[in-house]
């Protein structure tokens, strides 16, 4: 309004309680992993500054704040997304399954105006978990689902030892970006 | 998602604080006991939050009010032992709606009804300066919202037109339509007001109270009526309608003694200038006294329960509580049985207004409960207030979408005896598609049959009303009025209970209001939770710490936080 106001991207993660939502973020934004579960309390938002052919933007990855766990977020959490980032566990089926409830549950919430288009980035995380020997969600299954949803791009993560946590956020915000309408700044 | 409870158990099953219903109050508690580090579970039968709080879709506005509005789902209290300690009381609830009236002459308000944010409590504002927005600031609830200005202030003169109301003293002074002895009048009322103003700071700070010589208005004058201060400075009647009804937001006739119910003092009416002066221009970027929120009312509450679950407050939507749970021997409630057959504990128990708390086998003497609500000023105040939205697609002003009006009493009809306030909301609020506006009415009355006649007068007044079969309805007896009236596509009238807080073994939150802002509800809420918390602070000024301070998202407490 007044000034030049660095663009603000919304994020918003969105999964099953325990698939390390909150451990994503602090990965990513902070370079840190703690071994500890505990189910969220006092993660809000995030923000990280990132830059994108000579422009930067502040990056701003709303966690669930642990309303999640009886699918009470509210509309306002929802409202104005730029990108919305869904994360299951490789090793539990019924995270995989709840993707499509989420994705369903964001289109209705947010009510995108193109909810065709809206940018989804899915994340399959703990990969490292037993090194993989308890995995129960193959990457050939998690792709062709994606692939069914309109191609949304895909990740296998982990949040414990960082593996493709950076390009995971890179492809998330460029997407957000794409989302964002051309404004006048 | 489906509604079917497919919960998986609520853990842990103890709590310092069970909270039934997510309306504003009960989200402030929350957000307050989680802050003050109280294990609390938030409970909502909805599947939204808000309750008589919320701006919802158009479709679900009206079935939300249907669905508070009849009385038949409320089953007499019956208990049944669920075991050895304790017995469970059913909880019923009472309709908090009555006379219910839509009116769609349109089908296109329908045909978006998701594209609506209708406030079901609506008219609404926030004074800048209001406590209700340091608050949020205070506990950070403010970092998830976004406000515009109202853009203009009218008030409903003798002759039915609407003037503006000036914001500050220089739009008075070079206000054309007033003259030199009024200007003159006006100027010393408002030094008179400045240099008590200013004198209660000094008398505040030094603790001296013999400064009556240095500018303050005298305790007489403070605890007579304001319109009788005004009458002193012979104030011409127009002003003294702006002052008591467009700033200082008196809801009775002030002039006249027996209908009247809130006589103003002069010392509230002062108070209440100087919180609308001091809005205005208190956020660079907001223009006028009044902000409102960007996708309505209902925002307030969410964001009070986002701060309430960063602090650790669990959230449970779409779970009804069916009973209560009364320890045998004490008689006291001691938790609350939901709708997926669970038992949670808490000796801490707060309801949304419209539950019926059944009267438990008292130990205590229900008087000294009653004597404890009246020290801390909470004290039960029966009456209603009549509520309308109206949609249209033209702005009743042109060139302004956004804006508060007031029809002071006797404006529209000689027996109105109380304000009519109209809030317009345009669609840059996002509450409604592009092209269209919300507009919201309210006024406080005895009973539905005065506030209907009240909330007609206002429609009548404000649009022209398609007759059925008569499509092209020209307004022919006003054509003076240069005016064209909007046309009404669609209205919700409708009579609320105001139940205000009460406690009566379990602490019941207060309904919204006839009021224009939230400074009584937050002070009632407050008063509450010194009750329950004697030893906690309201929201410590600890309690907001901006999670990991990167900079970039700029909130600044002091001022310029206001997102455009």
């Amino acid at each position: 309004m007044a000034s030049r106001r660095r663009m603000l991207l919304k994020v918003i993660i969105l999964g099953d309680s325990g698939v390390g939502k909150t451990s994503l973020m602090n990965q990513y934004v902070n370079r840190k992993f703690s071994n500890q579960y505990k189910a969220t309390i006092g993660a809000d938002f995030l923000t990280k500054e990132v830059q994108f052919e000579d422009r930067l933007f502040t990056l701003q990855i709303w966690d669930t704040a642990g309303q999640e766990r009886f699918q009470s977020l509210g509309v306002a959490f929802y409202r104005g997304a730029d990108c919305c980032v869904l994360v299951y566990d490789v090793n539990v089926m019924k995270s995989f399954d709840n993707l499509n409830n989420w994705r369903e549950e964001f289109l209705i919430q947010a009510s995108p105006s193109d909810p065709e288009n809206f940018p989804f980035v899915v994340l399959g995380n703990k990969i490292d978990v037993d090194s993989g020997n308890s995995r129960v969600v193959s990457e050939k299954k998690a792709r062709a689902w994606c692939a069914s949803k309109g191609n949304i791009p895909y990740f296998e993560t982990s949040a414990k030892e960082g593996f493709n946590v950076d390009a995971a956020f890179q492809c998330i915000a460029k997407n957000a970006l794409k989302n964002e309408p051309e404004e006048e700044l | 998602m489906d509604d079917s409870l497919s919960y998986p158990p609520i853990d842990p099953t103890n709590f310092d604080l069970i909270i039934v219903g997510t309306g504003l109050p009960e989200s402030v508690l929350a957000a307050a006991a989680s802050a003050a580090g109280k294990t609390v579970l938030h409970l909502d039968p909805n599947s939204f939050y808000g309750s008589h709080f919320s701006s919802l879709p158009l479709s679900d506005l009206t079935s939300f009010l249907h669905s508070q509005s009849s009385s038949h789902h409320s089953p007499p209290p019956s208990s049944s032992s669920s075991s050895a300690d304790h017995i469970a009381v059913d909880l019923s609830s009472r309709p908090m709606y009555s006379d219910l009236d839509i009116s769609s002459h349109s089908p296109e308000p329908l045909q978006h009804s998701r594209t609506f944010n209708l406030d079901l409590a609506g008219p609404r504002v926030l004074f800048c300066a209001d406590s209700a927005v340091d608050l949020m600031l205070k506990s950070g609830a403010s970092q998830y919202m976004e406000f515009k200005s109202v853009d203009a202030n009218f008030v409903c003169d003798g002759d039915g037109k609407l003037s503006s109301v000036p914001d500050s003293r220089s739009a008075i002074f070079s206000d054309t339509t007033l003259g030199l002895a009024v200007k003159t009048r006006l100027g010393i009322f408002f030094k008179l007001v400045d240099g008590h103003l200013k004198a209660a700071v000094v008398g505040s700070d030094g603790g001296d109270e013999s400064c009556d010589e240095s500018g303050r208005i005298s305790d007489e004058d403070l605890e007579s009526p304001f319109v009788d201060f005004l009458n002193k400075l012979r104030l011409p009647p127009k002003i003294k309608s702006t002052i008591l009804y467009a700033i200082a937001m008196a809801d009775y006739d002030q002039d006249n003694m027996e209908v009247c119910k809130d006589f103003l003092k002069t010392k509230d009416g002062i108070n209440r200038l100087a919180l609308y002066h001091s809005s205005v221009g208190r956020f660079s970027n907001a223009l006028g006294a009044l902000i409102y929120p960007i996708y309505g009312q209902g925002e307030l509450p969410q964001a009070f329960c986002r701060r309430a679950a960063v602090k650790g407050c669990l959230y449970v939507l779409r779970m009804p509580v069916n009973a209560l749970l009364m320890d045998k021997d004490s008689g006291s409630y001691k938790g609350v049985k939901v709708a997926s057959g669970q038992e949670l504990f808490s000796h801490q128990i707060i309801l949304g207004p419209s539950f019926i708390v059944p009267s438990p086998l008292l130990k205590s003497s229900p008087d000294i409960l009653q004597a404890k609500l009246k020290d801390f000023g909470l004290q039960d105040f029966r009456g209603k207030v009549a509520r309308g939205i109206c949609i249209t697609k033209s702005s009743l002003k042109r060139d302004v979408s956004t804006f508060l009006a007031v029809y002071p009493p006797k404006s529209l009809y000689p027996e109105q005896v109380a304000s009519i306030r109209v809030l317009q909301i345009g669609s840059s609020l996002a509450v409604c598609p592009s092209g269209m506006y919300v507009l919201y009415l309210s006024t406080l009355c005895d009973d539905a049959i005065q506030g209907k006649k009240s909330l007609h007068a206002a429609v009548n007044a404000i649009f022209s009303v398609p007759i059925s079969g008569t499509p092209e309805n020209s307004n022919t007896d006003e054509s003076e009025n240069a005016e064209v009236k909007p046309t009404l596509l669609w209205s919700a009238l409708y009579i609320q209970e105001m139940a205000t807080c009460s406690f009566d073994s379990i602490f019941s939150t207060p309904m919204p209001d006839g009021n224009l802002n939230y400074n009584d509800l937050l002070d009632a809420t407050k008063k509450l939770f010194h009750m329950m918390f004697p030893h906690h602070e309201f929201f410590p000024e600890t309690a907001f710490t901006d999670p990991e301070d990167d900079g970039g998202f700029d909130q600044s407490p002091s001022d310029d936080s206001l997102n455009s």
